[in-house]
């Protein structure tokens, strides 16, 4: 059997594999083929991880709760060993309360539920409808319920009526920061909950109910979500909400007031995690359907009933051998050059973070500073490995002022790199500079842009919503690309780079 | 597009992807790929099989030897200092002897010991070796090539490159170094290539970064027709390589000392194709040949017959201009 042959088998074997498990879910199942329109429902999940020290330990969480407006389901629990109470205070929300006396080692708690969320538009509970006294807030002391009755009389007089008085503190409040009465009237609380109380205190004393809400946004599917706070307040007979930043188009609201969402006593190095991923309906009812009806072994190859903070890793993972199948073409059959193999799929995960053009435009530019700074550091004949080290720290130091500059001019982008690869622009600002000083600038320059064309290309093949859906939900498919793979290892073809190459010679041929 | 497509696969035109398949993957086993990789271990094994290489003066394996370095740099006649697991004639320095403060480079300039010191250092850590492993710096006899390509070359030392498959050497180059490539004779950096007829030794037609030329870029002269002397030496040199590594694929890199004659520079596991432009034909033709070649019983001089045979019935006779 030569080697050709054996390979062919192979990819043959592993695609009809592959096919015939994918023909199964899609014929015998009725797995949808494309993700749905519609994504009204998330999985939400509270992931609380800690370790114990033989002493009681008590943690309290607030978890959604089924109202008017909102919609909780399939609730569930991950306890262990520990007891669990459930607490409505119907002012505040809904609590779950976790309790073991002499536990020991890591322990895990979970909650998960299916939430539908809220919009702008949703109406308020109808708590929020009755008429609130028009009393200053009690935790003042005497000089500042002066300071307060002054400066919201002052408010009184520069409105016309409750909406524009409501928008006038608001606008007081959030917008023009500066106000030295504001600072002094402001809550001991961390921010934003300062001025979010400030501000339901002082629509409250001018008789508008108000209070703060604290929650998720819906937007996209994230393993940290951070919890958001926003202000609900009915004013002339309208229910509104007021939002630090941009309107979000949905969210959920999980508790009120200024209290903390989780308490913990007793534990040590805890991490909680508060997670969110969008539910295609359509999609995930059929598979829960089939699911349910008989426990096939077709579902083994389905992420499904992993936790959702592990299924959003894989939902990232397994969208990779997608842009490796790519990077292999385009260096097989294209003859791109790129600097180091895989390098471009590590710059295209890292895309993710920060989306492509800005993406684009930091590791350009952080490149560039780097291969500055590997220029200067040349002179001064440093052995290799503190060189790469200076350059690391370089970089670091690059991204550090980038973000605060960027935060400086209330961009967003300079934040995300966060997690951009340092090791791998290092390395990419090495071998760029060797390439500049062995070869040319030109060649440094042609592999650096030819890194970035595949990277981008990558980061589109990964992130594409139907690559990604079709690979999340039929993993099986990794077998066709594998076979690809040992199909494009075989192939002895010329490159395109290599008919560009060699066409002088072509044109002799033909003479 | 298609259509040069078309016309490169009727010319015979082999790519890397094949190159990496059939020759190499399929004729060089990884782990004889040392004996290439390290030029210390292959002059070894070159002087052991009678192969004349440069004379090596010293090795800087590690900071202890650097004591070492000024007197073995001290050399009236110059020295090349050299990465032994270097590639594509990367951190290579060729010294041309002592200067007043300093050292004379190929290139004219002065080098201070601080900069020499630097480079060795360099070398030492890795900076020019394969996947940037600790590496060891050679310093070898600088070699006073022959006048004989004086016209087409411009500094530094010109070489010959023979490609050699299993045993059978089947096409070659000269390379020239230019101003471009600052000494050097490497084809990536800006050097000529002049492809060879096997069989008489004789230059055909050249080419630099990629594009056919007839004439020398730095000294205007004509490329062709240079009788590359010791021709039939440096057949044997190359094809006896096959027997020394084992490497069923591998480029021989000749250099021809005023003195000394052929002396074997280096060997190269993964010869690149642009011999292909410097030769104007499509090696796949000579690979096939010799892949299916008979050579049970022939030794090395008669594998270079046998070349010469396989060579005349696949390329014609370059025609001589007088």
């Amino acid at each position: 059997m030569t080697s050709t042959f054996h390979t062919r088998l192979l990819a043959f074997v592993l695609t009809a594999i592959a096919l015939t498990i994918f023909g199964i879910k899609v014929f015998q199942y009725n797995y949808p083929l494309t993700p749905g329109t519609q994504t009204t429902t998330w999985d939400f999940e509270i992931y609380l991880d800690f370790d114990t020290a033989n002493q009681p330990v008590r943690i309290e969480t607030f978890i959604p709760a089924n109202s008017d407006t909102r919609r909780v389901s399939q609730e569930q629990y991950y306890n262990g060993a520990f007891g669990l109470r459930l607490e409505s205070d119907n002012d505040n929300g809904r609590k779950a309360i976790w309790t073991y006396r002499y536990p020991n080692d890591r322990k895990v708690l979970r909650y998960r539920a299916r939430l539908e969320g809220e919009t702008q538009r949703s109406p308020l509970p109808a708590e929020m409808h009755r008429p609130a006294d028009r009393e200053p807030p009690e935790s003042l002391n005497d000089l500042e319920r002066q300071a307060f009755l002054v400066w919201s009389s002052d408010m009184r007089r520069r409105s016309a009526d409750d909406d524009s008085l409501a928008e006038l503190i608001l606008q007081e409040i959030f917008v023009q920061k500066d106000a030295d009465e504001i600072e002094a009237l402001l809550p001991v609380l961390p921010p934003p909950l300062d001025r979010l109380t400030l501000a339901a205190e002082a629509l409250q004393s001018q008789g508008i109910r108000a209070r703060v809400a604290n929650g998720v946004y819906l937007d996209e599917a994230r393993r940290r979500t951070e919890i958001q706070h926003w202000l609900e307040y009915h004013v002339d007979g309208r229910d509104k909400r007021y939002f630090l930043g941009p309107d979000p188009k949905e969210f959920f609201t999980i508790w009120y007031g200024t209290e903390e969402m989780i308490r913990a006593d007793g534990v040590f190095d805890f991490e909680p995690q508060v997670s969110i991923q969008p539910i295609d309906s359509s999609a995930s009812d059929v598979v829960r359907k089939a699911a349910r009806a008989d426990r096939t072994p077709v579902e083994l190859f389905s992420f499904d009933r992993l936790p959702v903070t592990t299924q959003l890793v894989y939902q990232v993972l397994i969208t990779i051998p997608a842009g490796i199948v790519l990077l292999v073409f385009m260096r097989q059959f294209v003859g791109i050059e790129t600097l180091g193999t895989f390098m471009p799929i590590l710059i295209g995960i890292a895309f993710r973070e920060t989306a492509l053009l800005n993406g684009l435009i930091l590791f350009t530019m952080l490149v560039a500073l780097g291969l500055a700074m590997r220029f200067y550091l040349e002179k001064l004949r440093l052995l290799l490995v503190p060189r790469l080290a200076v350059v690391l720290i370089f970089i670091v130091i690059c991204m550090a002022v980038i973000a605060q500059v960027m935060n400086g001019a209330n961009m967003r982008m300079g934040l995300s790199i966060s997690l951009f690869p340092m090791v791998i622009l290092t390395m990419t600002i090495e071998r760029m500079s060797i390439m500049w000083e062995e070869y040319s600038a030109e060649d440094a320059i042609k592999a650096g842009a030819g890194s970035m064309l595949v990277a981008s290309i990558s980061y589109l093949v990964m992130t594409n919503k139907h690559i990604e859906y079709l690979l999340f939900n039929f993993p099986e498919l990794l077998l066709v690309l594998m076979a690809l793979c040992l199909l494009m290892g075989k192939y002895t073809g010329l490159r395109l780079s290599e008919i560009i190459r060699f066409r002088e010679l072509a044109k002799q041929a033909e003479k | 597009m298609i259509s040069t497509w078309i016309a490169l696969r009727k010319a015979g035109l082999l790519g890397i992807n094949e190159r990496n398949l059939r020759l190499v993957n399929d004729l060089n086993p990884r782990r004889l790929m040392r004996l290439v990789n390290d030029k210390t271990e292959t002059k070894r094994l070159a002087i052991e099989a009678g192969i004349p290489t440069p004379e090596l003066y010293g090795l800087i394996r590690n900071p202890l030897d650097m004591r070492n370095l000024e007197t073995l740099l001290d050399k009236p006649d110059g020295c090349v200092i050299k990465p032994a697991n270097g590639s594509q004639g990367n951190g290579i320095q060729v010294i041309l002897g002592p200067m007043r403060g300093g050292w004379r480079r190929s290139n004219g300039q002065r080098a201070l010991f601080e900069d020499l010191k630097f480079h060795v250092n360099n070398i030492l850590s890795g900076m020019y070796s394969l996947s940037g492993q600790p590496d060891v710096a050679m310093i070898e006899y600088r070699v006073k090539f022959d006048e004989v390509f004086d016209p087409i070359s411009f500094g530094g030392v010109p070489d010959i490159r023979i490609i050699v498959l299993r045993g059978i050497p089947f096409v070659a180059m000269v390379r020239l170094p230019t101003a471009e490539s600052d000494g050097k004779a490497n084809l990536h950096k800006g050097g000529v290539g002049v492809g060879l007829d096997l069989v008489t030794g004789r230059t055909m037609h050249g080419m630099q970064n990629g594009k056919t030329t007839e004439i020398h870029p730095d000294t205007a002269n004509p490329l062709s027709n240079f009788s590359v002397p010791h021709w039939d030496a440096m057949l044997l040199m190359a094809a006896k390589a096959y027997e020394v590594t084992g490497l069923g694929y591998l480029g021989a890199d000749i250099v021809l000392d005023k003195g000394k004659g052929p002396l074997l520079l280096e060997l190269n596991a993964r010869p690149g194709l642009a011999i292909q432009i410097a030769n104007r034909m499509g090696i796949r033709p000579l690979v096939n040949a010799a892949l299916t070649a008979d050579t049970e019983g022939l030794d090395a001089e008669g594998r270079v017959d046998l070349a010469k045979k396989l060579y005349r019935q696949h390329a014609p006779a370059h025609p001589v201009n007088a």
